[in-house]
């Protein structure tokens, strides 16, 4: 494998006239240099002697020698030329025939940040990277092709001396193609020039025959690389009934996909997992309940102390997100077990319960509010997060004409105000509070109230009818405590935990301007910006938020810690904040509220003595100024009249 | 053949006038064939080997780190709500601009006529390469389903029927990665076939004679190949040098078209531009100072190469810190409260520590080589270009982090936090360009010989000339 | 290489070295006229158009000159920063146009003038442009601490203090080595080039910003600073390869200035033409597509669509400032041809003027100002470069035309493009 036998690849250039005695094809005379000056000379004397095809072997560029030869520009720039304006062409065409809407049929217009279709300034970048990139290639091959190469087979290799042509030595080479040559004259003619070692350029003797090894093993690789080719093509052509087979485990076969999922993977199908009994997260260690939710556990633990317990182990396992997953990833190893009757299923078990499910937590999410408290209270035995207990009675006494039996659409009518026909039409109470059985009964699911308001659970709605008094015993049992229908007996935290100072208070300030001011208004009156967006588009879906200065929000009627709570886990259509804002923060939030709420009540007396006098000065003077303009509107009103 | 030129010169002083060698020693045309050569020829030196194997285990910790986000998903990054474009976008930026310096140091000084470049250009080139492949795994495996990831090329599927959207920054940056990496190829290849035309013709295992011989395409120095191959550097050079602009002014598109307050900055390109430069030169004497004392070519890549660098080092550190400063003033000029927010949110935010990191590293570091003492010696540059590297880390950082963490929403803030297979595979990218690098230094020239001995000839004609100048008079 | 004889340079007091004196005469009339002409088109403006006009075209011809002058000090004060050789033969043409600085120091108190009374920047009048664009107090109370006639003034004094210590300097070292030959002087030339271009960099972005930047003064680009440095670099450039070809033309430095240094000074210009298209697409692209108010505005009133004036201007500036130079120049013959690169070089000059008009007129808000308004801004900036062109041969007279004991000038007589 020499260079010499890299030369059968091609077959050697024919020989010219010139031969030699011992038959030899003779393709020139070649002589050595030593240093660049004496080559460039040389050089110079073999052009000035007609010699036109004379080349020299050098290690590196020397600077001249193309005007001591004799050598002739390139054209390459003309075909980098070429090259990088078809570049810039194909990637304008390529651009707008792709993204712009000129060609039916094949373009995909398609509108994005409400650029036209054909934005140039957009496509230059592209159409800039191709231009080079082809202006690139056309000089890169076009320099190759050019010069001959790749080639593999040059008789100039044949001498071992020519190897220091790539080192330190100068060849000076005279063709025996050119017009003038003749073998003994170039020989004189380089021996003249300083040219040591001449010698005549011999045709390349060794073996022509590519060697069969390499022969073989090209085949071997190239049959190997068609065998995946070859699978793929055959899967293409032919039918199979098993599943589809996939390489890379993609999200879509996650079991964990969909927290409102069933899942096989456990026993109890729930994917969110519930906390250990008795564990505690880590990080949560120094948990004070009361100030955690808002409500007086001492009292709690008299009035009710199962729930109290329950509250308590709820509390210790405010499941982190983390923590959740480590628990699914634990399981993980079953996955491959369960996933094979859980493809089947759909089509023998019940394929009606199973498959609205997965569509419905998607669909119903936003609904999720209006009749929380009662849903929430059917699955409260299960319910891994306190969240809901604690709804359950803020959202039970806003419903409080309510009975179980109740459609939700009579009852918020009492609550929100939301227009009643479309609430109707909506958020249907009874088609949702039967469907539920079917869930509790196949999947203990840890949050059906999402389901409850589904308006389109028609296709249950026919089944589960039958089902439906089976929930109502299963759902005062699980509230006993709280859903005493109307009352609202939670011993809620009266006084704020925290200190109230001015800190706070502005802190409270800060957290209410960003979290719940876009909602409720600076203000607190419930028309924040989203609310007036709401309006304006006249959304459906929309609850309108509270106002905070409504008598049945203020202290006496809704406590610090129901208020507390209600920032924590949401209600109705507002989410809870426990993630976003820390537990002392939703306190300053809950002392803010209270300021706003006081501000609006304010008399003369709650203003310190000092500054009494100077708002009496101000009021006066406002009223002074609105009589005047009353009046003046009055004598403007009457003067047209006379 | 020895015209020697005084040995232990000191070239970092140049009289005006004069210009001072960057061949040193008692050099000829095959003194140099012999000190590249030797690099790859000789076996291994046990520090190689040791550092071979460092970096091929941390290559394989990245491959692991793929191979296990492939399986489980984007969540075992650090990346989440609002910082989506977290560790591994910070990571591509500061890659592509490290594979920056090889293009500059091959195409403008190229274009400049800067001699110096010759002896490092060749090294350069290659961490270009290996750069710009390191930096490419990033946002391939960041578009989150990986093996999907052929949906960015233009190719017509009868599944989709639909088009890449070219009115998006992100698909310019394919085209722009992907041809800079193309063209970086072909520019670091041919330049490379004279120098493996001296490999095949010293190869006496008539194997490696045969692997090099099929690389050096059959070249035989011929002066006709030698004009057109001099030309077809000369117009690569042309087009490689508003390519390396445009990579990084796209690049830096991807931030600044945007709105995000900090990113949407119209000096954004020329400042991209500057930053990576900047970095590159760090990495390439990074590179360098250990590589010339282990390869033992101190009189190829002489301390006038490295003092030039570090000069180049110091006037990009000082464009980036007035770009650091023009932006913060604008945005106090332009007295919009989100901009002003998110520059002192740069400075004073939970962050500080990483911006205050950045002006460290990239403004105040830099300013060492003001001193001459500092330009030539190695160990202090080595120490500086260091400092710059982590801080160009920190300043795509700082950009990528601080401006999505708190931007418009209050309240979608938060604080982004690396997860271990964050750093792993920050440290695995390093795994993987040591390892190409290492193999390079091994199997290829590592020095351009043909135009090192180019350069030499010039300076012995100048010698020549000069002495009988002398003569003359 | 062997045939490549160095040039020997000639004796410092060769007459080629010398203004001919063809050009030394002209002097005198060019500055009068200048003078007239600057004086009467920015009167005209202003008595003709009137509102800000007058003072728009003059400020026009005075960022025409000060972007030339600017530049030239760029070039000298890097070809000091690289050491190059090559540009040896062309640094005093450089040096000429670069202590143009000083007249243009004095040029820019009418500047400063109008900065006090309002006839030029709308900022001036603080509470009336506040309430006329409905600017918050926050924001106006803010902008004012930097946009107020005082601090302005100062920021001018500061830059052009800078700007022309650095060209004075710079400019006697070099006039010194014509009479010492002192090397020294070329090694601490050197040495203070870096820092230089330091404060030279500041300078100029920040006068960028203050003087036209802030005539829409709720705009800001933190591009615009490059954005006038590229385009003054590359008129520089044109600027000494038109002076070179002129010189030549009448007899001086016929064999120093030879085709490689047009070549070379030809590739500059190619390259800052590319670099130009480059600054000024990158600037348009990003407010086009990030597309907020704040900054769309100021390219909004140069906007084909919404401007008659100025619509098509920008149009033409993408064609004939980028696209028609980038395919003239392109070609290595051309490079090679000095009338070639002399044509080019004043094409180019005439398109930085509409480069800085169109950046400045529209700020006018009263389009081209009809045919007084067009006749206005032409005259000023003829006068400009009228007054420019004198003062250059006025002092070019004094001195000769190329650094004539440079050490480093045996090198750029040699100098050969590869």
């Amino acid at each position: 494998m020499t260079v010499s036998l890299m030369s059968e690849a091609k077959p050697a250039p024919k020989p010219s006239s010139e031969t030699v005695a011992d038959e030899k094809v003779v393709h020139g005379v070649v002589a050595e240099f030593s240093d660049v000056d004496s080559l460039l000379a040389a050089c110079e004397r073999v052009r000035d002697a007609g010699y036109t095809k004379a080349d020299a072997f050098t290690p590196f560029p020397v600077h001249g020698i193309d005007k001591a030869l004799g050598i002739k520009p390139t054209v390459l720039p003309w075909i980098a030329l070429a090259a990088g304006f078809s570049g810039t062409c194909i990637a304008l065409l390529m651009q707008i025939g792709m993204n712009g809407d000129w060609f039916e049929g094949f373009s995909y217009p398609y509108i994005i940040s409400g650029k036209p279709f054909v934005s140039l300034p957009a496509f230059i970048p592209v159409s800039f990277e191709l231009t080079i990139l082809l202006a690139s290639f056309g000089t890169f091959f076009g320099m190759w092709a050019l010069n001959g190469l790749p080639r593999f087979s040059n008789p100039m290799f044949t001498s071992p001396r020519f190897d220091r042509a790539t080192d330190d030595t100068f060849f000076l080479f005279l063709d025996a193609k050119d017009a003038r040559f003749n073998e003994a004259g170039a020989k004189t003619l380089l021996a003249d020039l300083g040219g040591e070692f001449i010698e005549p350029v011999l045709d390349d003797e060794s073996s022509k025959r590519i060697p069969k090894f390499l022969i073989t093993s090209i085949a071997v690789v190239i049959a190997f690389s068609l065998i995946p080719a070859l699978l793929v093509a055959r899967m293409r052509v032919t039918k199979s009934s098993s599943p589809r087979f996939h390489i890379i485990p993609d999200m879509d076969f996650s079991p964990a996909k969909d927290a409102q999922q069933v899942s096989t993977l456990f026993a109890d199908g729930r994917v969110m997992r519930p906390d250990v009994p008795g564990t505690v997260t880590r990080g949560e260690l120094d948990w004070d309940v009361d100030f955690k939710t808002g409500i007086n556990m001492e009292k709690l633990t008299q009035l009710d102390p199962s729930r109290a317990r329950h509250l308590v182990a709820m509390m210790q396992s405010d499941v982190e997100v983390g923590a959740e997953d480590e628990v699914v990833e634990e399981v993980k190893p079953d996955e491959p077990k369960t996933e094979e009757p859980k493809a089947e299923e759909p089509k023998t078990d019940e394929p009606k319960t199973e498959e609205p499910k997965t569509d419905e937590p998607k669909t119903e999410e936003p609904e999720a509010g209006e009749s929380e408290g009662e849903n929430a209270e059917a699955d409260q035995p299960e319910a891994d997060k306190p969240e809901m207990k604690e709804d359950e009675p803020a959202a039970a006494e806003e419903e409080k004409p309510a009975t179980e039996e109740k459609p939700a659409a009579e009852e918020k009518p009492a609550t929100d105000e939301k227009p009643a026909t479309e609430e109707k039409s909506s958020t249907d109470e009874k088609p949702a509070t039967e469907e539920k059985p079917a869930d509790s009964e196949t999947a203990d699911q840890p949050q059906p109230e999402m389901k409850a308001e589904t308006p389109v659970a028609e296709p249950e709605e026919a089944q589960t009818p039958a089902e439906q008094p089976t929930e109502k015993p299963e759902a005062p049992t699980a509230l006993a405590p709280a859903s005493g229908p109307t009352v609202d007996t939670t011993p809620w935290l009266t006084e704020n935990p925290i200190d109230l100072t001015d800190a706070t208070l502005e802190r409270g300030q800060s957290q209410f301007n960003i979290y719940c001011a876009v909602c409720h208004g600076a203000n607190g009156r419930g028309n924040g910006l989203v609310n007036q967006r709401a309006q304006q588009i006249l959304a459906t879906t929309w609850t309108p938020p509270s106002n905070m200065h409504d008598a049945t929000l203020y202290a006496d009627v809704y406590p610090d810690g129901k208020l507390f709570s209600t920032i924590s886990n949401g209600i109705r259509k507002m989410p809870g904040y426990a993630s976003q804002i820390s537990a002392k923060d939703r306190w300053a939030v809950v002392a803010y509220v209270r300021a706003l709420q006081a501000s609006q009540n304010a008399s003369i007396d709650d203003v310190p003595k000092a500054q009494r006098t100077k708002i009496e000065k101000a009021q006066a003077k406002v009223k002074a100024e609105l009589e005047k303009a009353a009046a003046e509107a009055e004598a403007a009103a009457t003067k047209p009249a006379m | 053949m020895s015209l020697a030129i005084s040995n232990g010169l000191d070239n970092t002083v140049e009289r005006p006038g004069e210009r001072a060698p960057l061949v040193l020693g008692e050099s000829s045309y095959h003194s140099i064939t012999e000190a590249v050569c030797r690099i790859a020829e000789n076996p291994p030196s046990k520090l190689w080997v040791i550092s071979f194997l460092v970096a091929v285990h941390l290559a394989t910790m990245l491959g692991l780190c793929i191979a296990y986000l492939f399986y489980t998903g984007v969540g075992v990054w650090g990346n989440r709500n609002p910082v989506f474009w977290g560790w591994p976008i910070v990571n591509f930026v500061f890659w592509v601009g490290i594979g920056h310096a090889g293009t500059l140091i091959s195409a403008i000084l190229y274009l400049f006529r800067q001699e110096w470049r010759t002896s490092i250009n060749r090294t350069a080139e290659a961490m270009t390469i290996f750069a710009v492949v390191c930096a490419g795994t990033f946002p391939g495996i960041h578009v989150g389903r990986a093996w999907l990831a052929f949906w960015l090329a233009p190719y017509p599927s009868l599944n989709l029927w639909m088009w890449p959207q070219f009115r998006s920054p992100l698909l310019w940056d394919v085209f722009a990665v992907s041809t800079y990496a193309t063209v970086s190829l072909l520019f670091w290849y041919m330049g490379m076939v004279p120098d493996l035309a001296t490999f095949r013709d010293r190869s006496k295992n008539p194997f490696r004679r045969a692997v090099y011989g099929v690389l050096a395409l059959g070249w035989s120095g011929s002066s006709r190949h030698w004009m057109r191959y001099e030309k077809a550097y000369a117009l690569l050079a042309a087009f490689a040098a508003p390519l390396v602009l445009s990579v990084h002014t796209i690049v830096s598109f991807d931030f600044a078209v945007s709105q995000v307050p900090g990113w949407h900055t119209t000096i954004f390109p020329p400042y991209f531009v500057a930053g990576a430069i900047f970095s590159g030169f760090a990495m390439v004497i990074t590179l360098m100072v250990p590589a010339r004392k282990i390869f033992s070519i101190e009189k190829l890549i002489t301390i006038r190469h490295l003092e030039n660098m570090c000069k180049i080092i110091l006037t990009t550190g000082m464009i980036v810190g007035l770009a650091y400063g023009t932006e913060f003033f604008i945005a106090w000029y332009g007295q919009v409260t989100e901009e002003k927010f998110a520059f002192v949110n740069r400075a004073m935010g939970p962050y500080w520590w990483a911006y205050w990191t950045m002006i460290t590293c990239n403004v105040i570091s830099p300013n060492i080589f003001w001193w001459k003492k500092a330009r030539t010696t190695p160990w202090i540059m080595f120490v500086v270009s260091i400092f710059v590297n982590i801080g160009m880390w920190f300043e795509r950082f700082v950009i990528t982090v601080t401006s999505l963490s708190r931007d418009y929403l209050p309240s979608a803030w938060a604080y982004f936090e690396p997860t271990w297979v964050d750093w792993a595979m920050l440290v695995g990218s390093f795994g993987l360009f040591f390892t190409l690098f290492l193999l390079f230094c091994r199997l290829m020239p590592i020095v351009n010989m043909a135009e090192t001995k180019a350069t030499l000839a010039k300076e012995l004609h100048m010698a020549h000339k000069h002495s009988a100048h002398k003569q003359h008079h | 290489m062997s045939h490549h004889q160095a040039v020997a340079p000639k004796p410092a007091d060769d007459p080629a070295f010398t203004m001919p004196a063809m050009l030394s005469g002209l002097s005198l009339p060019l500055c009068i006229i200048g003078l007239i002409a600057l004086v009467g088109g920015t009167f005209l403006g202003t008595t003709a158009v009137g509102g800000r006009f007058g003072m728009s075209a003059y400020l026009t011809a005075y960022m025409y000159g000060l972007t030339i002058a600017l530049g030239s000090l760029f070039f000298v004060l890097i070809q000091h920063l690289a050491r190059a050789g090559w540009s040896v033969v062309v640094r005093r043409v450089a040096e000429l146009l670069m202590i143009m600085l000083i007249p243009l120091a004095i040029l820019f108190i009418p500047i400063a003038w109008a900065a006090w009374n309002g006839s030029l920047y709308t900022w001036t009048d603080a509470a009336g442009y506040q309430a006329e664009h409905h600017v918050p107090e926050a924001v106006w109370s803010e902008k004012i601490r930097w946009l107020n006639p005082s601090w302005f003034t100062g920021r001018a004094v500061l830059y052009l203090g800078i700007w022309c210590l650095t060209a004075w300097w710079y400019f006697s070292k070099s006039q010194r080595q014509d009479q010492t030959g002192e090397v020294t002087l070329t090694e601490s030339m050197q040495a203070r080039s870096g820092p230089a271009v330091i404060l030279f960099s500041f300078c100029t972005a920040f006068a960028a910003f203050d003087w036209v930047m802030s005539l829409a003064p709720m705009w800001f680009s933190t591009m615009f600073g490059v954005y006038m440095f590229t385009g003054s670099v590359l008129a520089a450039h044109c600027s000494i390869a038109l002076l070179c070809f002129v010189f030549q033309k009448q007899g001086a430095m016929r064999d120093e200035v030879t085709i490689e240094h047009y070549h070379d000074l030809g590739k500059l210009i190619f390259g800052f033409v590319c670099f130009w298209g480059y600054i000024a697409f990158s600037q348009y692209m990003l407010i086009w597509y990030a597309n907020i108010p704040e900054e769309t505005h100021w390219f909004y009133q140069r906007y084909p669509g919404f401007s008659d004036t100025f619509g098509p201007i920008s149009i033409a500036l993408m064609v004939l400032h980028w696209g028609v130079p980038f395919l003239g120049i392109m070609s290595r013959h051309v490079r090679r041809r000095p009338w070639a690169v002399a044509f080019w070089s004043a094409y180019i000059l005439v398109l930085h003027f509409v480069d800085i008009y169109w950046a400045i007129m529209p700020e006018a808000n009263l389009g081209a100002g009809g045919a007084a308004g067009i006749l206005a801004s032409i005259l000023t900036v003829v006068g400009m470069v009228c007054l420019m062109l004198g003062m250059v041969l006025k002092v070019g007279s004094g001195t000769r035309l190329i650094p004539v004991r440079d050490p480093r000038l045996g090198e750029s007589l040699a100098f050969e493009n590869i």
